[in-house]
């Protein structure tokens, strides 16, 4: 087996990288791939709350890198989705207890293991970021549809490019209400600014949250549109490249559309 | 999509606020993107202002430099006010 390692980053802290995480890999394990996720976030470990596995951790991936266990020890298995299994991240260490050079030893392992290992990559440029990119095969840009979002994935697109890494882009959190009444950024105009390629358009939604507050992952609640987004970008990354992107709509209220058409409302 | 129609027909909103972020954010990329210091930019200036004052007199307080996004590329763009010809030169 020669597994893909994807890192899924964002630059700016709370667009949606943990979830899109978790989302993107159960899909990906519900294909029937065997898949690997990562927290990367050492010190503010996060990824085991988001997919409800934080009572059954032992070792984390520090201990891994610094040969306190094995692997399988390390990785917890997820009980609702086959082959689906978390590596933590340590909470007492900081960001700089595992060197790049560790990573990349570790990642030729995970690759004989898993057929997708998922990078939860921290915020920020710094060390974290660096050990989250080492070996990565490829990686996934999550973004909102705000400036600040914009301008660190920008930044993050650039020194991805610079390790000869050419990302692909998600852009998070679309509120279609908004995008309609020029008050946000469409996914154009995104992907305008920031010239990669898109894998997918996520629309803001509510059962987000509730399912966070669950601990159980979007992919497997029924009727969630950011589940149903998450589980076509993971399609895409696993071959089925010219599954089309579907563009978040407005709901098609009758009465609205003819209150525009008679020139009512605003 | 009627809505944006609608809002040009009738004048109303010609920048919406998401044009004022797109603005904005190309803006603030062509520096990032360029990874320029605020350093190197003052070096830059001085380095040509200093050529420029051996041929004209020019209003140093006048002058700005810039870079513009045109496109694909990034300009260097630099304004400055003549005052005279230098006499020293021919």
């Amino acid at each position: 087996m020669k597994g893909k390692i994807i890192v899924i980053t964002s630059g700016k802290g709370g667009v949606g990288k943990t979830t899109a995480t978790a989302s993107i890999g159960s899909a990906l394990a519900l294909e029937g791939n065997r898949v690997l996720l990562v927290d990367m976030d050492i010190g503010l470990r996060n990824l085991d709350v988001v997919m409800g596995l934080e009572n059954r951790i032992v070792f984390n991936i520090v201990d891994i890198v610094k040969g306190k266990c094995k692997i399988g020890q390390a990785a917890i298995k997820d009980r609702r989705i086959d082959n689906l299994f978390l590596v933590p991240a340590s909470q007492s260490d900081n960001k700089d207890a595992i060197t790049p050079e560790e990573m990349i030893r570790l990642c030729e392992e995970l690759r004989e293991e898993f057929d997708f290992i998922l990078m939860d990559c921290p915020a920020g440029i710094e060390q974290g970021f660096e050990n989250a990119v080492v070996a990565a095969d490829e990686a996934v840009v999550i973004c909102a549809p705000e400036v600040s979002s914009i301008r660190d994935a920008d930044r993050i697109i650039g020194i991805l490019f610079s390790k000869s890494i050419t990302p692909k882009l998600v852009v998070n959190r679309i509120v279609p209400e908004m995008v309609e009444r020029g008050d946000m950024l469409s996914h154009e105009d995104v992907v305008d600014v920031l010239s990669i390629d898109l894998i997918g358009l996520v629309e803001m939604d509510d059962q987000v949250v509730v399912s966070t507050n669950m601990g159980t992952p979007t992919v497997l609640q029924k009727n969630s549109k950011a589940g149903d987004a998450f589980r076509r970008i993971a399609m895409r990354l696993n071959g089925n490249e010219d599954l089309p992107i579907v563009v978040p709509q407005v709901p098609n209220r009758f009465w609205k559309k003819l209150g525009l058409k008679i020139g009512l409302g605003k | 999509m009627l809505n944006g129609i609608f809002r040009k027909i009738i004048g109303k909103g010609d920048d919406s606020s998401k044009d004022v972020a797109k603005k904005r954010l190309k803006f603030a990329l062509v520096y990032d993107r360029l990874d320029v210091s605020d350093d190197v930019l003052e070096n830059l200036q001085r380095d040509i202002v200093e050529v420029i004052s051996r041929y004209f007199e020019i209003d140093k307080d006048g002058l700005s430099l810039d870079i513009r996004d045109s496109g694909d590329l990034s300009a260097l763009v630099l304004n400055t006010p003549i005052l005279s010809k230098r006499r020293d030169t021919s």
